[in-house]
């Protein structure tokens, strides 16, 4: 009798899943699924807006150019690629140090937060290209002609460093790191976020036992802080990955984009793309494996 | 008297106290205010700058020896400002349609994020992976399909289907429409949905199970116990998805710009804010960096206004519960 019961609320479970995911699902074959198949075939095709027939058949086409004639492809992906496997790591333990340090109690943490969390709001979109005075140069040429001289480039560090008495080669350098980090920064918003909520939905007990167990911040850190953070980590590494992954400054990207805005090539474009996708899902896929195989099983 | 008990109050301290210890706390305290100074500096320095820029005269961009504050507040910038992206136009734009599409997704994803927070359906090993692909793929990636499936819309080909059976071509064209935003929004495939639907499930784990069995054995549907328990137990996770979403979609200029050849919100205003300049203000305009930095700040101040209003909301909603875990 019971058991009837509980299969039939298990039942019940099943379809009202099924009824909450279903809108979902069609979106997903609607929106997203339909043109992302499209998007493998242009890869494989010639893509012509002026004919009637779009696509034609075109094999291997795209990919046997890109790796043997195109002269930038290799070098934009390997730039890219060994960005993203600099970057991934650092931006992860960069921003869970923030996070660390905007968790603790200390004076003006208020508005410490709300300027550490201001790159949200404004890393996301155009702004960003004012930032880094990017959009000012894209409209330079019309400026000229206009008759209009003044330049603006971003934020000039070298300027303040070479006004300091440094020599040009250390200038450089040090110009190079700052520019760095200074990206870096503004690309930690959402994970510094999210580190804090994880932290923040830590139970205190853990805390306390470690305490009265003796425990150094240190040791606090290893054995309760981040294995507690597991899931946040998980998410994370997602983000951080599509962020560095879609980037506007990375330049697979950005080679892929011209192609399309200045030359309107869709095919080649979406040939880029997936080659990118498909190294970028296989080093992702191996970040995973690793952090299964070595945290995972470390804590379970 | 009082001085001297406070003397011995304090040295009687320092005997008791681990010398290590404060030496460690006042290290510690100077790291982290020399961080927070460094990361300070670096996230408003850029925004000094654009709101000084957007105050100086041609003048002064000319004179080497003004950086940081114009010799006067050159008001002329944000008139101009206002006239070339044609602003409270633009601006109801913005709230029609990428505003609105981004609170559509607020209540989109957590309808799908309950389904895969509380319910074990045997779909779900083949759907929840493809919400991790739909968040991977970057938008650039699908953007000419779409546009192609707009511009000739039909439900899976049904219109198509009945189309061809009456003898006339009933698919519809999206483009220039808001549909092209709210429709995958209403089903939760929208700009960024993959993210949040992740936040919403990330937060629906930790609310108690026996609520919504309570509600369960009192006859409550599953709709009914979704709007009564789900929804007002998760406030803080539908004020972070909020916040993130209208931002977000606000800032939103590359789908925007392709979608819509006219009624264009702010931010595709903004990408192509020098061109506008030259085409519609050209040598009336005083100058260019200066309007450019005016129709910023302009595009910045009401998220800006929106965000420090429910910043501190915000920020303790982090505190109080998290949204992730």
């Amino acid at each position: 009798m019971r058991n009837k019961k509980v299969t039939g609320i298990e039942r019940l479970k099943v379809r009202y899943g099924r009824m909450f995911a279903l809108p979902w699902t069609i979106g997903l074959l609607l929106f997203f699924l339909v043109p992302l198949v499209e998007s493998i075939a242009y890869a494989f095709s010639d893509v012509s807006l002026v004919n009637d027939d779009m696509l034609s058949f075109a094999g291997l086409k795209h990919f046997k150019y890109l790796l043997q004639e195109d002269p930038n492809f290799l070098d934009n992906m390997a730039e890219a690629v060994t960005s993203f496997v600099f970057s991934l790591p650092i931006i992860v333990a960069l921003s869970l140090i923030f996070a660390l340090i905007l968790n603790q109690k200390f004076r003006g943490r208020l508005f410490a937060r709300a300027v550490f969390f201001l790159p949200v709001i404004i890393a996301t979109g155009v702004v960003m290209k004012f930032v880094t005075g990017e959009a000012l140069n894209s409209g330079a040429a019309l400026s000229t002609a206009m008759g209009e001289t003044e330049s603006y480039s971003g934020i000039s560090f070298d300027q303040l460093l070479i006004n300091l008495g440094l020599p040009q080669s250390v200038t450089e350098l040090l110009a190079d790191y700052i520019a760095r980090i200074f990206n870096l920064v503004w690309s930690c918003g959402i994970q510094i976020l999210l580190f804090v909520a994880g932290m923040q939905s830590i139970p205190d007990q853990l805390y306390e036992v470690s305490k009265i167990e003796g425990a150094t911040a240190w040791e606090e850190f290893w054995f309760v802080t981040f294995p507690m953070l597991g899931n946040v980590i998980f998410l994370v590494l997602i983000y951080t990955t599509v962020d560095l992954f879609t980037a506007f400054d990375n330049p697979i990207m950005t080679q892929a984009y011209d192609l399309v805005s200045k030359n309107s090539v869709y095919d080649r474009s979406s040939a880029i793309l997936w080659g990118y996708f498909v190294i970028v899902g296989i080093i992702g896929s191996l970040i995973l494996f690793v952090y299964n195989r070595l945290l995972m099983k470390k804590w379970n | 008297m009082k001085l001297l008990a406070f003397k011995n109050n304090v040295t009687s301290n320092f005997k008791n106290a681990d010398y290590k210890k404060i030496a460690s706390k006042v290290a510690v305290s100077i790291f982290r205010y020399a961080m927070l100074i460094a990361v300070g500096y670096t996230v408003l320095s850029p925004l000094f700058q654009i709101i000084s820029n957007s105050l100086k005269s041609d003048a002064d961009f000319m004179n080497t020896s003004v950086t940081w504050i114009p010799t006067a507040a050159f008001w002329q910038n944000y008139a101009d400002a206002l006239f070339v992206m044609d602003y409270w136009k633009a601006l109801l734009n913005t709230l029609i349609v990428p505003v609105l599409s981004g609170l559509i997704e607020v209540v989109s994803c957590g309808v799908v994020a309950y389904a895969f927070a509380r319910f074990k359906f045997p779909e779900r090993k083949i759907l929840y992976p493809l919400l991790l692909l739909t968040i991977l793929v970057p938008v650039r990636m699908t953007f000419l399909p779409s546009f192609v499936n707009y511009r000739n819309f039909d439900f899976f080909g049904i219109t198509k289907v009945i189309g061809d059976l009456i003898g006339k071509d009933l698919t519809i064209n999206l483009i220039n429409t808001p549909f092209t935003f709210y429709l995958p929004s209403i089903f939760g495939v929208g700009f960024q949905s993959g993210l949040f639907i992740m936040i919403y499930i990330q937060f629906l784990k930790g609310i108690p199970k026996e609520l919504e069995e309570a509600a369960w054995i009192d006859g409550a549907g599953p709709i009914k116990t979704f709007i009564r328990i789900i929804v007002p137990s998760s406030s803080v996770a539908i004020l972070t998805v909020s916040i993130l979403s209208v931002i977000w979609h606000w800032n939103e200029y590359y789908l925007m710009g392709l979608y819509f050849n006219e009624n264009q919100p702010l931010a595709v205003s903004l990408s192509n804010i020098m061109n506008l300049i030259s085409l519609k203000g050209g040598d009336t305009i005083n100058s260019h960096t200066g309007v450019a930095m005016a129709s910023c700040m302009l595009f910045i101040l009401p998220v800006l206004v929106f965000y420090l209003i429910l910043q501190k909301k915000f920020i303790k909603s982090i505190d109080s519960v998290g949204i992730v875990g």
